[in-house]
């Protein structure tokens, strides 16, 4: 009895903090999507509406463009290179030849480079990178003749989208290799060497022994960096406000959007809710491959 | 002896505390969004020098997260005590509760000339009296060009339609390589494209928001002439006298346009007078031994702009009213504008007629005189920065290729009608 009462003691502030900063404000946002809570009349609070900015927000077409952005774009595609090239460049520091002529830990150190860098600041770099006029990609492009007039890799339609993943690529890969570089490092050596014994050629290898092996880590990641880029706002923001047009627009963005520029945090909470439940899923996800992960290891 | 030693104890405390609460100083801070906070640092100095109790800490951020992010503060209890707004924003903002009623503090201190004096002071307050900030400064758009370049492509006179600055445009590209009209197209939360669009709109006599004498409001404007507007401005991207990276830039003041006008890429823009001060600045150092090539000119079709400015509010939450007043008020007079915030006129007008004119500036005189208060559009039910949103957006969406400018136009007009009703 008196173990559980120090038990609890000791989980209350942990407690304390998830109602206050998690539950109650989840609650309330809930609450708000149901309401027409203005922002120019915040202090008037807002009037029931039950369904209505639900309703509105699945009619809206920008709703579905927003969710199209969000998911294949931002998220498919973004943690898809992330995860390919992440994979990649773990085999490439982990490789025979970087150790030969003492490269890896040159790479590995480089790698902490864009990790360090606060994501505000990644994005303003790249901006000037990127710039038509100053930027050093189209000053490149120009001078060795391949481009006659600069590209605005930020406002041109063939171009923002990859241009935003190359962003968010380049901030948040070492994460990625650096994950995927210690899952290689603990693949059993005398099973490399049986399977070369065995006459596997260096593929085989990789296909059926390596990648099985990184499997766990690489289906972590993946779900990890899904969190990350569903619901990133600064980098779409920072880099295009999800221009031109509404052309990048994604959901963390339009939340914005509709809550501080329109002033309607009703609706802006209900898409914050559809947000939280497509979350949701993957979080469930998430936690039944991590539980029975555990289980695993304990039995 | 005890009583004597807890008599002295009880005199050293109580003096402490005294000439503590006499030396006490008020800190309030000022949160200030225009470039030159060196300058507007040595005038907050002159301030603090003036008046011994009052410290001010002076804090930054850029205007086109200023909005928001007073708004989220104030409506948890923070923020700066004196907040720089923009004119149109005050009459939305004083409506959240976020700013101080400041009728009392005009009544007990007083107001520069009197209220009366004040430029855009409908702007200012509510429709019931409330005054919820004190005009500071004023500015129009008016267009800026290089003589030099004009005259290389054989342009004698500023063009004075539409067409015409077409045309001159599209001439400058041809005989000279320069941009002809260098139109910021980017279309963030407060884009340049809007001004734009509206002086258009407004010159040829339309309106998104006009109000009934019966003091209703409507849409003044067909989808028909909204998507004029849009496809005027789209032929500038499309001939290429406006170049594509054009729609990387959403700034009215941007570097882009200050560069590409000191460079020489650009011949013509159109913008405020602070951005031209700062054009002539980056020219002066970096030719000091050439001569102003800049020039100023109203708008085509006489078009009217609108008479834009900043405002001064108090914080509805501060614990100082009476020293955040203090400080507008030293700061609505001279020597403010002519010794630390220079390129901005006073929203007063026996302040204006003091105040000398630069002679490449005199197209922003007599655009001033044209122009226009955001009159209807400030005081009807639809926030300005949400039809600046929309507005914004409709156009990059059409000149991006991704919308027809009728499908956007229609959007705008259903959006705006809805409100409206």
């Amino acid at each position: 009895m008196k173990d559980n009462k120090f038990i609890f003691y000791l989980l209350a502030p942990t407690f304390f903090f998830i109602i206050c900063f998690y539950i109650y404000p989840t609650i309330y946002n809930f609450y708000n999507s149901f309401t027409d809570l203005n922002l120019f009349r915040l202090r008037e609070g807002g009037s029931w509406v039950g369904f209505k900015n639900y309703i509105d927000l699945f009619f809206d077409p920008e709703f579905k463009r927003v969710l199209f952005n969000t998911t294949i774009w931002l998220t498919i595609v973004g943690v898809f290179v992330r995860i390919v090239l992440g994979i990649l460049l773990a085999f490439l520091i982990n490789s025979n030849t970087l150790k030969k002529y003492k490269l890896t830990n040159l790479f590995q150190l480089s790698l902490m480079i864009p990790w360090a860098t606060p994501s505000i600041v990644a994005v303003v770099v790249w901006r000037m990178i990127l710039d038509p006029q100053v930027g050093v990609i189209n000053q490149f492009l120009l001078e060795w003749g391949i481009l006659t007039e600069s590209i605005a890799f930020l406002a041109d339609t063939s171009y923002v989208w990859p241009s935003i993943i190359t962003i968010i690529t380049w901030n948040t890969l070492p994460l990625v290799t650096l994950t995927f570089l210690a899952s290689l490092k603990s693949v059993p050596t005398d099973l490399l060497d049986a399977a070369s014994v065995d006459g596997a050629n260096k593929l085989q290898r990789a296909w059926h022994i390596i990648l099985p092996h990184m499997m766990p880590s690489i289906i972590i990641m993946v779900l990890m960096s899904t969190f990350w880029t569903f619901n990133n706002f600064v980098f779409v923001w920072l880099a295009t406000g999800a221009g031109p047009g509404t052309y990048t627009n994604v959901m963390a963005t339009e939340v914005y959007l509709r809550a501080f520029i329109d002033g309607k945090m009703g609706y802006s909470s209900a898409l914050g809710i559809v947000m939280a439940s497509i979350m949701t899923v993957f979080g469930i996800i998430y936690l039944r491959l991590i539980i029975k992960r555990n289980l695993r290891e304990i039995f | 002896m005890k009583l004597l030693f807890k008599l002295f104890s009880l005199v050293t405390v109580l003096s402490i505390s005294i000439s503590g609460l006499l030396h006490a100083e008020i800190e309030i801070s000022f949160r200030f969004n225009d470039a030159g906070q060196k300058e507007m640092r040595a005038a907050i100095d002159e301030f603090e020098k003036k008046n011994p109790g009052i410290k001010v800490d002076l804090q930054r951020i850029a205007w086109g997260s200023a909005r928001e992010q007073f708004l989220r503060e104030a409506a948890v209890g923070e923020g700066p005590d004196v907040v720089h707004i923009a004119q149109v924003w005050t009459r939305s903002m004083g409506d959240a509760g976020a700013l101080y009623d400041l009728n009392k503090l005009i009544d007990k201190h007083g107001a520069g000339n009197g209220w009366g004096d004040f430029i855009s002071g409908d702007l200012a307050s509510q429709d019931d009296g409330t005054i919820h900030a004190i005009p500071w400064t004023v500015d129009t758009f008016a267009m800026v060009y290089r003589k030099d370049i004009l005259e290389k492509a054989g342009i004698k006179e500023f063009p004075t339609t539409w067409d015409g600055l077409f045309k001159a445009s599209k001439q400058i590209k041809e005989k000279t390589g320069a941009a002809g009209w260098g139109i910021p197209s980017g279309s963030g939360p407060t884009n340049s494209i809007w001004f734009f669009l509206n002086f258009y709109w407004w010159s040829n006599g339309w309106s998104l928001v006009d109000r009934n004498s019966d003091g209703s409001y409507y849409v003044n404007i067909t989808p028909d002439q909204i998507a004029e507007g849009i496809d005027y401005y789209k032929s500038y991207l499309d001939s290429g006298i406006n170049p594509k990276s054009m729609l990387n830039v959403t700034n009215w003041g941007a570097q882009e346009l200050i560069e590409g006008m000191v460079r020489g890429d650009i011949a013509i823009i159109s913008t405020p007078e602070n951005v031209m001060v700062q054009i002539e600045s980056a020219w002066k150092a970096r030719y000091p031994q050439k001569s102003n090539p800049f020039g100023s000119a109203i708008h085509p079709k006489k078009s009217v702009t609108f008479v834009g400015g900043r405002q001064l509010g108090i914080n509805a939450n501060t614990e100082h009213p009476e020293a955040s007043y203090k400080l507008i008020k030293y700061l609505i007079n001279e020597p403010v504008y002519s010794k630390y915030y220079a390129g901005m006129w006073p929203a007063q007008k026996t302040l204006i007629k003091q105040l000398p004119q630069v002679a490449s500036h005199v197209g922003y005189k007599k655009q001033l005189i044209l122009a226009r208060s955001w009159g209807s559009y400030s005081t009807g039910p639809i926030p300005i920065p949400t039809m600046w949103n929309w507005v914004g957006r409709g156009a990059g969406s059409v000149f991006i290729g991704e919308k027809t400018s009728q499908e956007v136009a229609k959007e705008i007009y259903n959006n705006i009608k809805n409100e409206l009703e």
